[in-house]
């Protein structure tokens, strides 16, 4: 006897471990869905759960065929991409992803594609092709709809009215001039990453709105392996990193982001920082920050190259104003791998509707998250005539669109990640650079002496091998020749 | 003594002694102000109820230490929102970790007991290899496991389960509960206290191992069963790591309660805003286990000695 | 402690030697065999034909259930998620010949699954470990049988299914009472850990496997732990170049807060249970307050007081010793490194200090009086008496807590993420200026999806700590004479 309760229990145990499964999937089939329990689960932003199970509530009542119950939840849009690959089964049937995240999860099968044609077409009508873009990736050689853009963001600036005047908010000198009087930091980020950085190294100028830095451009997001062109090294680039070093080394210039969140800095009670470059999901955070009468909204500021910044350069000139740049985003919803085939047909039809014109139009004005679709402006402003909106909210949408035009679609490189924003460390080699810092790299090298031009040629193509390569390169070329 | 030989000296040694004793009770009020400060600060800070001019709340962090402005809008406030899309989720979380923390208290205490039993007072074969065994499994850094109990919990769908988010509790339970034998070793040490020659006696009675068990040793016993109990419950309420992976940063319904808390500052949507509802939760939390500390000190104080001289 | 150590003290067993149980075991086998029933030769093959043959019916069907549950699970492979359990997953466990998956049926939507790796390698030691059990549950079964055969051969009768059940509850009560902590610990402690250390000689890691569009990985043999010296892979360069002044700031910290919380503590007892002070209780249970309070609220509330915006930094400013605020905790860039150290210790006093205070409390009570009525009248300082008397005593005593605090620094991971989330960042690294091996680990694998690195530092981990455990804690008395006790 002796042993054999013991290991009764044990087979016991792994018995009904093994029930446990048989009711997780079925069976040796090796098919990735799970089973149909006549619900179609759907993330979307925290901000417009609540909107959208009450549409879908009204859809479902309206078509009384439909077959399934909805339920919508609210999750984090920024960090869902993650949970999504962690553990696709375990996410919604319909999900919501930024698009850049779209190369991602198609490519570690996370995502199904879109096969609708009445859904292929509404995608097609009623987006800008910028968008038409980098919604598409390959399965099986094959290229496919995986995300249809339902909301569209970028960047703008929010600012404290009570220490900034408008005029200003218009430029980083003018903050800068405030701050001084404040006896504060001029402006902040919300993060250090690639996507924050994104207002210095896509900044513009202004007379033309040109630009030297390629990000993949040219790649084709639906043919596998073609990465397109990069470019980093551009003589405006470095003059611009040369006007950040300054204006971050000064007491009443930049502020990285703080451990206290950016909206401590923002607090006029605690005089951190007079603005701050965020998106439209941080609208709620700085309202409360700064209360209603303070709270401005803007477009991202411009700045002006200064003699120090250009000496040595060809093809900018001191007094060359520039804009910071963004990212012109939209939203996706994507339909989940891991869901059941049955449901397949019912998900698209829901799409259909979710990023229909009206439910978009609905979005923008129980949530503030800015329409996707083309023309979608003249709503914006028919809102604000008619008094539906007020003026930060109008504000918030109006910048949202002003700004788009200076940016560009995060771009991404078809089945990998999109290496601009998680390439290792790119971010971080950025910011060596602006603080003067070393940084170490593959291998023995280390990145050093960033205060010097040679410094900064070397940290720029750093940046550039790591957007394209994904990984550091082993050694820097003995010379970095200017690159137009 | 001597005394009566020096009496001069005697004086001089109670004044000494005075001197002595009043520099004592100085030290220590003056540590015991350093050691309530933060406790108090936070205790303020839940009571504070400052507005800007334009009437917007002031929730954040700030520089004066004592609150412009009294007022509970704080526990209000805690009590009535909705975080993470759950509404009245503190209440929820609450329950959830009481819940939790019952059935790992029961579960955990019980396991302890009966191994650190057998390991005290049992002789068998796989005695000593079991205690060695133990012992290597502990000096693993604790959660470097957890993420494979996650896709453990998550292949039995225990966690992770989109049709039944409930079944995370469950989840959570059995991976706080199911490793707590392997820290018998307090109980242990306790135990190893207990005269065998109590055992013996019993054995010649004729008793049966599971009666010395029953009868003899668990009255004994109580001491060490509410220091595992009080340890096991408290769990918990203290833990915020491994709560969050195995419940699932986006099953919020389900949190724990110091999840909760701890996401309120450091979770997908920090909101510094919100550090005075998270002060009003810490002392809603804190109050009952502090509570519970009090009440069952001398038997913590048991605990921990007995674990400490034993080793 | 001494009483303990009083009771009969029996010859410590020498460790048999390693060879000898194998073989052993090996001449029972044959023995058995040879000398066993027709059942008991049956046995060998059919599970339970042993008991059948001497009418312990129940206890044959049981052994019998458990092979044919054990074949059924080896031959049918139930898989979870497309994975499979029993032979095919031994033959996963190299991981070779995975599928990608993704082939894709536009109309109906039906995907089909690829190789899931790490449910392949869990799965294969899940199997593995129930060809252990099948193997126990043999041997057992072989040796019930045999014992029925030799209870006959005395003319006895072989025990009844309900007389080994009353065992259950008496000589064999130990198996009654670990088998509960044995399942349980096996499959959510020792499985999983098994499982972590496997994954340090794989390829899975997130970051590479997005990189590179696929959800597979690979083994990759010791190559995660080469990047210690060499700083290949993805994260190799922040091994290489933080391993090192993260294990000797873990050391450094360890020491320090060990030992300022082990002094201090027992001064801070000293102060308390001084003859004729009053408010002993008072005195004790304010700083009892730290302990029952959840370290994620007291930590938290620390590091806000001492955060940028927090009054602390406002007080000195107002006094004017300050003109902007201080990074106390190396929260923000550029914060010092030095002062972040400093405070972590510092704070750490704050939280251990009770911690020690209350368990010398007692030990120093029970200090022979009279070892101080003789020093006194030898007109010993106190100071003195501290030094000679006190700490060697308490030192004695408290070697185990020693030891073990020590480990439990080296592990601390509340203090070090909740003050400083191991802040001041390198630029570049996860690891930041005040990061311990655990904390590292954290960020590693939860933030970076880096398992395979992470385990890396876990297994480091482990070694230190082994290491430490093995030369002290074994060559302490507490350990030899464990047997004694008792």
């Amino acid at each position: 006897m002796k042993k054999l309760i013991a290991v009764l229990l044990i087979i016991a145990m792994s018995a009904s471990m093994l029930v446990g499964c048989s009711g997780g999937s079925d069976g040796g089939n090796g098919g990735k869905q799970a089973k149909d329990d006549g619900v179609i689960r759907v993330w979307v932003g925290e901000e417009s759960a609540e909107y959208y199970q009450k549409v879908c509530d009204e859809y479902i009542a309206a078509h009384s065929d439909f077959g399934y119950k909805i339920e919508v939840k609210g999750m984090d849009t920024g960090s869902v991409a993650g949970t999504i690959t962690n553990d696709p089964t375990a996410a919604a049937d319909i999900y919501t992803v930024a698009h850049d995240n779209i190369g991602k999860l198609a490519s570690t099968q996370c995502a199904k594609p879109i096969t609708d044609e009445a859904l292929i077409a509404q995608v097609l009508a009623d987006n800008p092709e910028s968008y038409q873009k980098v919604i598409y990736s390959t399965l099986n050689d094959k290229q496919y709809l995986y995300g249809v853009p339902y909301i569209s963001q970028a960047l703008f600036l929010y600012y404290n009215k009570a220490l900034v005047t408008e005029e200003q908010a218009k430029s980083f000198e003018g903050l800068q001039e405030a701050a001084k009087a404040a006896g504060t930091k001029a402006i902040t980020v919300t993060g250090d990453d690639g996507y924050n950085m994104c207002f210095a190294l896509l900044a513009r100028k202004v007379s033309d709105k040109s630009t030297t830095v390629k990000i993949f451009e040219g790649a084709d997001p639906v043919a596998g392996g073609a990465k397109g062109e990069s470019n980093c090294q551009g003589d405006d680039t470095v003059a611009i990193i040369r006007w950040l070093q300054a204006y971050a080394a000064d007491p009443n210039g930049f502020k990285w982001a703080s451990s206290d969140g950016w909206d401590a800095d923002l607090d006029k009670d605690n005089k951190g920082v007079l603005a701050v470059i965020g998106g439209a999901w941080h609208y709620n955070t700085a309202m409360s920050a700064l209360g209603e009468t303070n709270l401005g909204i803007t477009m991202i500021p411009t700045f002006t190259l200064t003699a120090e910044a250009v000496d040595g350069l060809s093809g900018v000139a001191a007094g060359d104003v520039y804009r910071g740049g963004t990212f012109a985003d939209c939203k996706c919803f994507m339909i989940n791998a891991y869901s059941a085939a049955a449901k397949y047909a019912k998900e698209q039809e829901l799409i259909l509707y979710l990023s229909s014109k009206e439910v978009q139009n609905g979005s923008y004005l129980e949530c503030m998250n800015v329409p996707a679709y083309l023309g979608a402006e003249s709503f914006i402003k028919q809102c604000f005539d008619e008094g539906k909106v007020t003026e930060s909210q109008y504000n918030l949408a109006a910048m949202q669109v002003s700004m788009s035009e200076w940016g560009i679609p995060q771009p991404f490189i078809t089945g990998t990640l999109n290496t601009y924003y998680y390439s290792k460390n790119g971010p971080a080699v950025f910011r060596a650079m602006i603080d003067k810092t070393a940084y170490p790299t593959t291998g023995d090298q280390i990145l050093s002496e960033t205060e010097s031009l040679e410094g900064i040629r070397r940290g720029l193509y750093l940046v550039e091998y790591l957007w394209m390569h994904g990984v550091a390169p082993k050694e820097f070329p003995a010379s970095l020749p200017e690159k137009a | 003594m001597s005394t009566n030989v020096h009496p001069k000296k005697y004086r001089s040694q109670s004044r000494n002694r005075a001197v002595s004793l009043s520099v004592t009770y100085t030290i220590l009020i003056v540590l015991g102000i350093v050691w309530l400060i933060p406790l108090a600060w936070i205790v303020l800070s839940a009571f504070r109820c400052e507005f800007q001019p334009d009437g917007t709340f002031i929730g954040r962090v700030t520089s004066n230490f004592f609150p412009k402005a009294y007022g509970l809008k704080n526990f209000k406030d805690l009590f009535g929102a909705t975080y993470y899309g759950v509404p009245n989720a503190f209440l929820k979380w609450i329950l959830n970790t009481l819940l939790i923390a019952v059935i790992d208290c029961v579960i955990s205490t019980f396991l302890v007991l009966s191994v650190a039993y057998c390991m005290s007072k049992l002789k068998f074969r796989m005695r000593k290899p079991f205690m060695n065994i133990s012992m290597i499994i502990g000096l693993f850094p604790g959660f470097m496991s957890m993420i494979a109990i996650y896709f453990l919990l998550k292949s039995i769908g225990l966690t992770g389960n989109p049709s039944h988010p409930e079944y995370s509790v469950i989840g959570l339970i059995l991976a706080y509960s199911a490793g707590a034998g392997l820290g018998f070793q307090i109980a242990k040490g306790f135990f190893d206290v207990i005269p065998n020659a109590l055992v013996e006696s019993a054995k010649l009675d004729g008793c049966t191992s599971f009666k010395i068990f029953r009868r003899i040793i668990l009255p004994l016993a109580k001491p060490i069963i509410i220091y595992q109990a009080l340890m096991s419950f408290t769990g918990p309420w203290m833990d915020f790591i491994f709560a969050k992976v195995i419940i699932g940063a986006d099953n919020a319904a389900y949190w724990t309660v110091s999840v909760g808390l701890y996401s309120m500052l450091f979770g997908t949507h920090p909101d510094t805003n919100l550090f005075t509802q998270f002060a009003a939760g810490c002392v809603i939390v804190a109050i009952p286990i502090v509570t519970l500390f009090m009440f069952l000190q001398r038997y913590y104080v048991e605990g921990v000695t007995a674990g400490a001289v034993k080793g | 402690m001494d009483s303990r150590k009083a009771i009969d003290s029996k010859t410590k067993k020498n460790l048999p030697g390693f060879l000898e149980p194998v073989g052993k075991a090996f001449s029972e086998f044959g023995k058995r065999f040879a000398d066993g029933s027709l059942g008991t030769k049956l046995s060998h093959f059919i599970f339970g034909a042993g008991n059948f043959y001497h009418k312990q019916y129940i206890k044959g069907f049981l052994f019998l259930l458990l092979q044919a549950a054990i074949l059924w699970f080896m031959i049918f492979c139930p898989s979870i998620n497309g994975t499979p359990y029993g032979y095919k997953a031994l033959l996963n466990l190299p991981l070779k010949n995975l599928s990608e998956g993704g082939d894709f049926d536009p109309v109906t939507g039906h995907f089909t699954a690829g190789s899931d790796c790490k449910l392949m390698i869990l799965f294969g030691f899940v199997t593995i470990a129930v060809i252990i059990i099948y193997f126990m549950v043999w041997n057992m079964n072989i040796k019930s049988s045999f014992k029925a055969d030799m209870d006959r051969k005395v003319g006895k009768k072989p025990t009844t299914f309900k007389e080994d059940l009353k065992e259950l509850l008496d000589s064999k009560f130990h198996i009654t009472m670990l088998t509960p902590t044995c399942i349980a610990a096996t499959v959510f402690t020792i499985l999983p850990t098994i499982f972590m250390i496997a994954l340090a000689f794989t390829t899975y890691n997130d970051q590479d496997m997005n990189n590179l569009g696929t959800n597979l990985f690979h083994w990759n043999g010791l190559q995660n732990f080469r990047a210690v010296f060499t700083g290949e892979g993805s994260l190799g360069v922040e091994i290489k170049n933080r391993f090192m002044p993260v294990l000797g700031w873990t050391f450094i910290w360890a020491i320090f807060a060990t030992t300022t919380c082990y002094f201090g503590g027992i001064i801070l007892a000293l102060l308390i249970n001084k003859k004729d002070l009053k408010g002993k209780k008072f005195f004790r249970t304010i700083f009892i307050l730290t302990i029952a309070i959840p370290q994620f609220i007291s930590l938290l509330a620390v590091r806000n007081l001492l955060g940028e915006y927090g009054p602390v930094n406002a007080m000195l400013m107002n006094w004017g010793w300050i003109k902007s605020p201080i990074g106390f905790l190396g929260l923000n860039n550029g914060d010092s490194e030095i002062l972040a150290k400093v405070m972590v210790i510092i704070v750490n006093m704050w939280v251990g200090i009770p911690y020690t205070m209350l368990m010398t409390s007692g030990i120093l009570m029970n200090i022979p009086a009279d070892l101080y009525e003789a020093a006194r009248v030898d007109g010993t300082s106190t100071a003195k008496m501290f030094f000679k008397i006190t700490m060697p005593y308490v030192f004695f005593i408290t070697t185990p807590y020693l030891i073990s605090s020590f480990i439990g620094n080296i592990n601390s991971f509340n203090t070090i993420f909740l003050l400083t989330g191991g802040g001041p960042a390198y630029t570049g690294y996860q690891a930041g200026g005040t990061d311990l091996l655990v904390t590292w680990l954290y960020k590693v694998t939860i933030d970076q999806g880096s398992y395979n690195t992470g385990a890396v530092i876990g297994i480091f981990t482990f070694l230190i700590t082994a290491t430490i455990t093995l030369v002290t804690y074994r060559r302490s008395k507490a350990y030899n004479e464990e047997d004694t006790f008792q």
